[in-house]
């Protein structure tokens, strides 16, 4: 598009291949989505030359995140090894994937099979082969990453999707990078990974995502909206619909993932990677609407004391505020969030659910015990 | 690199095409309006910095701190309203001025031996004039006489909420040669959204008095500024704010709170909004044109602002939902806070003038309640009828 030449400023043009790369992914609906916010590059950060191929390992790449991440990388020239259990294929040619760049792809990824659980196996391996820097997208556990950086002892990064649910939960929002975290939150294992990269001294950088979404998400996000609005049910939403979350796309993630590789500036740096607003969840329902073509949908508010679903999840979101400022990655990277919510559910859409494609199947059985019980109130 | 202090150097701050006064303050949606910024950017000349975002697109190189007029001291006319939660702002921000060795005048609305200026912050004025600023009282629509002819490098109203209110105002200070002008406008304009916060940029609601102000500034002013304030905490304010969690707390009276409590508001440290009042005018080719979220860097729940209000006090607090409808009460009389979410972010601020926000409610609540236990309002004797028609369709007894 001409006003992507246009805006190529005289600062690394590897990184504004970025867009055209990710558009790639964009099926013919999406000619509304303009690329329009180009990539600020603070003065003085370090960018990814094409010149500075790097051998680098991606610890997971074959579900969500590390699909887009690995294509980005291997676009701009790197060596890029997979280590995976082989669960999944290393490579698979995704909805609006040219087959010339899907072959490409296909061609250069490596895949390094092995469960990472095996310490022993992980040292060795990796320390035969050697990496300059380590993508760890899957990590859960603080000793995970030990035999990792024993492997590599010279390491020039290690870069970490950590989780914006290690913050404590707060009157004061939005949760910044610098605001208390919650070591007894769920996410405890992400927060001793971080507490564990920066006690041994090794270059890392950890980004720090709210709920991702976009094609491909294995987590039930938009796709739990887009069941509902498919079979024309109502959208049963907890409480008062008024709490406010966050969706980061994640090709904007990817994004902010390469754009940290090699950066001084995200050195032993912690990063909220989200999108620009938050969105209430009434609002997350009409959003979902909106983007995949479908009317208004009802909305049902219920108080979930009144029920006892037992082990299934009423709604896929927790039931608080929880989002989080982007501003430091803004300001410190130049990174911004290219999806608004609506263009960015519209590309899940068209890419993944849109096409008859979906993770889980429906399961309406939590609708309807809170349908059921409001029509009888209602009688 | 950043550092512009001569003449010839405003060539490179003045607005590029995309900074017409109807683009920036009033963009059309998303898309179109990022299309034509991007396009105007590509035509400006380089250096690459000269494409400065423009007030819908806040990123700025870290390093970049324009302080073009840094060191210049400036005349200063505030012209301030009489009363309501702003007052406080123009007592403020002149004693910052004063205080950065500015010169001011404060022109309060109204008569200077009005009851109005019996309370806070008129009855402080004292401490303005002590300071070196000049304090005088009259109509906004008289502002040249009530001056006495005294010219201003900049104006900032901080008091007119319409165009027939603050016009006399924006003519004079065209006509008496005034650089820049400031105005106090509302994040109330802002169109009620799904997708919070409300930045700068966003669609706001036209047929609000403000809008109209804002307009015809941007049109008469090429220096211009424009801060939407929310809610504020600071000593002298003319409007209750923690006041009334404390009211009920102190008197171990349950806080009735509607809706939620879950809708988010920002409640700032006055002191904040005054530090990017100054910011814009030491730095007026970077606020230029510009319109500022004035509010705190972080958003509190009502639920939240009660708990905050109660550990300031060292008390314990019992919140009590209520829907006014079923009621049959008028939130706004009974609540001095919108039953909705109200929440803004002070991105441009941030990106544009380097500002950094310091309200900590927790710490500042601490002080509020010292100074409302210190003029014995903690011992006032008071009427909660609202309150307790509220309670009572809850069914709620309150020990008397």
């Amino acid at each position: 598009m001409s006003k992507l030449v246009v805006l190529q400023p005289t600062k690394q043009p590897s990184i504004s291949l970025l867009p055209s790369a990710l558009s790639d992914f964009n099926g013919t609906k999406l000619c509304q989505i303009q690329y329009k916010r180009k990539v600020w590059q603070p003065k003085g950060a370090l960018q990814v030359a094409a010149s500075s191929t790097k051998k680098i390992l991606v610890m997971g790449g074959t579900r969500f995140i590390g699909i887009f991440l690995s294509r980005l990388l291997v676009k701009e020239g790197h060596q890029v090894t997979l280590f995976t259990r082989g669960k999944a294929p290393i490579a698979q040619q995704l909805p609006g994937e040219p087959d010339s760049e899907y072959s490409d792809f296909k061609s250069k990824i490596l895949h390094l099979k092995g469960d990472r659980k095996d310490f022993e196996f992980v040292k060795s391996s990796l320390s035969a082969e050697g990496f300059d820097v380590v993508y760890d997208i899957n990590g859960r556990e603080a000793d995970e990453v030990e035999p990792i950086l024993d492997a590599l002892p010279n390491l020039e990064q290690y870069i970490y999707c950590s989780s914006a649910g290690v913050y404590l939960k707060s009157d004061l929002l939005p949760h910044c990078e610098i605001d208390a975290v919650d070591p007894k939150s769920r996410h405890k294992g992400k927060l001793n990974t971080e507490n564990l990269l920066a006690s041994r001294g090794v270059n890392w950088t950890s980004l720090r995502p709210v709920y991702i979404y976009g094609p491909l998400n294995y987590n039930p996000v938009e796709e739990w909206f887009f069941h509902r609005l498919k079979a024309g049910r109502p959208i049963p939403i907890p409480n008062s619909g008024v709490q406010i979350t966050q969706l980061g796309h994640v090709k904007d993630l990817a994004k902010a993932f390469i754009q940290v590789l090699g950066n001084e500036k995200a050195s032993k740096q912690v990063f909220n990677i989200s999108g620009e607003k938050y969105v209430t969840f009434d609002g997350l329902a009409k959003a979902c609407a909106k983007a995949a073509g479908f009317p208004e949908p009802e909305i049902v508010h219920y108080n979930p004391k009144e029920f006892d679903f037992g082990k299934k999840k009423a709604f896929p979101f927790r039931d608080q505020h929880f989002f989080a400022s982007i501003e430091k990655a803004k300001h410190v990277l130049g990174w911004e969030p290219e999806f608004d919510l609506v263009e960015g559910l519209a590309d899940s859409y068209n890419l993944d659910f849109g096409r008859g494609t979906y993770r889980k199947e429906a399961d309406f059985s939590t609708d309807d015990m809170i349908l059921g019980k409001s029509l009888v109130l209602q009688s | 690199m950043a550092a512009l202090a001569s003449s010839s150097s405003s060539l490179l701050f003045s607005s590029p095409p995309s900074k017409l006064p109807s683009p920036s303050l009033y963009p059309l949606p998303r898309l179109s309006l990022s299309t034509s910024s991007f396009l105007s950017s590509s035509l400006s000349i380089s250096p690459s910095f000269f494409a400065y975002p423009t007030s819908s697109r806040r990123y700025s190189a870290p390093s970049f701190t324009v302080k073009a007029s840094a060191g210049e001291k400036k005349k200063v006319l505030i012209v301030n309203t009489n009363s309501g939660g702003h007052a406080v702002i123009g007592f403020y921000f002149a004693k910052e001025l004063l205080g950065s060795g500015h010169e001011v005048t404060i022109l309060t609305v109204g008569d200077e031996g009005s009851d109005k200026m019996k309370k806070p912050p008129f009855n402080r004025f004292s401490e303005i004039v002590s300071a070196g600023g000049k304090t005088v009282w009259g109509d906004p629509a008289d502002v040249g006489k009530v001056v006495a002819g005294a010219t201003f490098d900049v104006v900032l109203d901080n008091n007119g909420k319409d165009l027939d209110t603050v016009r006399p105002v924006v003519d004079w200070a065209r006509s008496s040669g005034v650089n820049q002008f400031l105005y106090i406008s509302s994040a109330g304009i802002y169109k009620p959204t799904d997708e919070p916060p409300h930045v700068e940029g966003d669609v706001v609601k036209a047929d609000a008095g403000h809008v109209g102000v804002e307009k015809y500034i941007a049109e008469i002013f090429s220096s211009w500024a424009i801060f939407r304030p929310q809610y504020m905490i600071g000593s002298g304010n003319n409007k209750d704010c923690e006041e009334w969690f404390f009211d009920r707390i102190v008197r171990k009276r349950p806080v009735p709170i509607p809706g939620s409590g879950m809708q988010l508001t920002n409640i700032a440290h006055v002191r904040d909004l005054s530090s990017m009042l100054t910011l814009a005018v030491e730095n007026p080719e970077a606020a230029s044109s510009n319109i500022f979220n004035c509010v705190s860097d972080r958003a509190v729940t009502l639920d939240g602002m009660a708990r905050l209000c109660a550990e300031a006090a060292g008390l314990p607090v019992e919140i009590v939902h209520y829907d006014p409808k079923a009621v049959g009460i008028d939130a706004k009389k009974a609540f001095p806070f919108r039953n909705m979410h109200f929440y803004s972010e002070p991105r441009a601020a941030k990106d544009i003038l380097g500002w950094n926000g310091t309200t900590n409610l927790p710490e500042d609540l601490k002080e509020r309640f010292e100074e409302y236990v210190k003029i014995g309002r903690d011992k006032k004797p008071m009427q909660f009828e609202l309150d307790d028609k509220i309670l009572e369709s809850l069914k709620f007894a309150v020990a008397v």
